[in-house]
């Protein structure tokens, strides 16, 4: 995109111009230099800009200063460190770390537009490009050579992103459907087990209201304590994993979950409430 | 001395594809306070039929039960079962208890149940008697045969039942345990002036029995006891 474009785009709100491109990333100071590389993100954006990291807002990024997202302190890299780009013969120096800045599950490294299109395009004849525009507010106007995109629309643009999360979710609602269905089997069979037992019960005098609200609050208190296991594990494994698996927490999601098991267990329960009214007392004591 | 349960002239029939198969023929019966009452008969012969008559989980398809004096056949089944949860207890030949709870536990589930306050003395006279107080926290499952069938006495002794319904509760014991249980069961009986009527197939139980019945083809005779004689 060109200066002209950018001015073409009429907003209510602010704007500011975007340079994007990958990179792999490199300790000059490490022994094996290979091994020390990691895929990155470069963007390239204007010190005033709003999707500079809020932490580091009243920074001015000069020269080859970045900011660079966390993920890179697993890498060893401290505030004063240099890194070098692979195939490249330029170093750039960490001013600050950012959190939560990923681009494609890919550290950001946040540098000044003109570092970036140097990077880019070189140094010699720069020319003044960039990737795109990011509007925050409303687009008045748009020319017809420009694409809009809301962010939702844009990430889903992401190479691979609608097939991985499609395929993922996919997974997730028939592991979630399918565990339903065995929590209410299980819970069914659960009661089931105990039908002599019920019968000894019931010819004792107990009545089926009294077997029938227990099968239910157990169940209840059953699914509570797997569903607070569950959690508790999920958390677990989250902060231990966390260097391999990125888990983003979704209270929704869960919410969502824990009712569906609950639904489906006190529906195995229910069903087992009416296999326990049918219970023949007469059967059960071999009358 | 009082009438605890009793039958009037009550039959069962059943069907059998279309024919009518009469399980008990006209039957009177009648249990006192303090009586030990052992049933025979051969397999199939009407037993079981007499006793669930007798408990209410069946109903007679003429005559009637009365327990403690009352109407009991006629009832609806919920009120029957509120009344055998009272008034009536049960020894089964498997045992009547919940293989979840402890010892004590079944007994605190009848208070539970009838949001009761737990009978503390009562049921520490009752282990006592029994000799299962150092069996109250364990499980049934962890009992031997005769420790299990003692404490089912106890659980069935616990809320004070007027009636006791014991189903071949030696089938399970070695003959040393069958006698102590049984002979536990006519003290208690005794003691507490209950009526307990005991189904069994074993003969040499009837000697501690008040009154001895035969169920042949479902007729009810009065057979003169072991104790008796």
């Amino acid at each position: 995109m060109k200066q002209d474009d950018f001015d073409a785009i009429e907003v209510n709100g602010t704007k500011t111009k975007l340079g994007l491109f990958p990179a792999v990333v490199n300790d000059p100071t490490a022994e094996n230099i290979l091994d020390s590389r990691v895929d990155v993100y470069f963007f390239g954006i204007e010190n005033d800009s709003f999707i500079k990291p809020s932490e580091h807002e009243n920074l001015t990024l000069t020269g080859n200063q970045v900011i660079v997202d966390e993920e890179l302190k697993k890498e060893g890299y401290e505030i004063g460190d240099l890194f070098g780009v692979t195939g490249k013969d330029v170093k750039y120096e960490i001013v600050g770390f950012s959190s939560k800045t990923t681009y494609q599950t890919a550290p950001v490294v946040f540098m000044s537009l003109d570092t970036w299109q140097t990077y880019r395009y070189g140094s010699e004849n720069t020319p003044d490009l960039y990737s795109g525009v990011v509007v925050k507010g409303e687009i008045n106007n748009l020319p017809s050579n420009l694409l809009e995109y809301t962010t939702e629309d844009y990430i889903s643009t992401l190479p691979g992103y609608t097939a991985q999360v499609l395929t993922f979710s996919v997974m997730i609602i028939f592991l979630i459907i399918i565990t339903a269905f065995v929590l209410g089997i299980f819970i069914y069979v659960l009661t089931i087990q105990k039908t002599s037992m019920f019968g000894v019960m019931k010819a004792q005098g107990i009545s089926n209201g009294y077997i029938g609200a227990s099968v239910i609050v157990q169940t209840f208190l059953l699914v509570a304590f797997g569903i607070i296991i569950g959690l508790v594990l999920t958390t677990l494994s989250g902060i231990f994993l966390a260097d391999i698996i990125p888990l983003a927490v979704n209270a929704i999601f869960y919410l969502v979950i824990t009712v569906a098991f609950f639904l489906f267990a006190l529906f195995g329960g229910l069903f087992s409430v009416n296999a326990v009214l049918k219970i023949d007392p007469l059967k059960a004591i071999g009358g | 001395m009082k009438r605890l349960i009793e039958m009037t002239n009550v039959t069962k029939d059943f069907l059998q594809g279309d024919n009518v198969i009469r399980a008990l023929k006209e039957t009177n019966f009648i249990a006192y306070e303090g009586e030990l009452i052992g049933i025979i008969g051969p397999s199939g012969s009407g037993k079981s039929t007499f006793l669930t008559i007798l408990g209410g989980l069946q109903k007679p398809t003429t005559g009637k039960v009365l327990l403690n004096g009352k109407p009991f056949s006629e009832l609806e089944i919920k009120e029957k079962s509120k009344i055998r949860l009272k008034n009536i207890g049960f020894i089964l030949q498997s045992s009547n208890l919940i293989p979840f709870l402890t010892i004590k536990e079944q007994m605190v589930l009848y208070n539970k149940i009838t949001k009761t306050k737990v009978n503390q003395e009562w049921m520490d006279e009752l282990f006592l008697k029994l000799d299962v107080g150092k069996l109250k926290d364990k499980y049934p499952n962890g009992l031997s045969g005769g420790e299990r069938q003692r404490c089912a006495i106890a659980k069935a002794l616990y809320h004070q039942p007027s009636v006791i319904f014991a189903d071949e509760p030696t089938a399970s014991l070695d003959t040393n345990r069958a006698y102590e249980v049984v002979k536990l069961l006519a003290k208690e009986t005794k003691e507490q002036k209950k009526a307990t009527i005991m189904v069994t197939h074993d003969e040499r139980m009837l000697e501690f029995c008040d009154k001895v019945y035969v169920i042949v083809d479902g007729v009810l005779s009065e057979r003169k006891s072991e104790k008796a004689s």
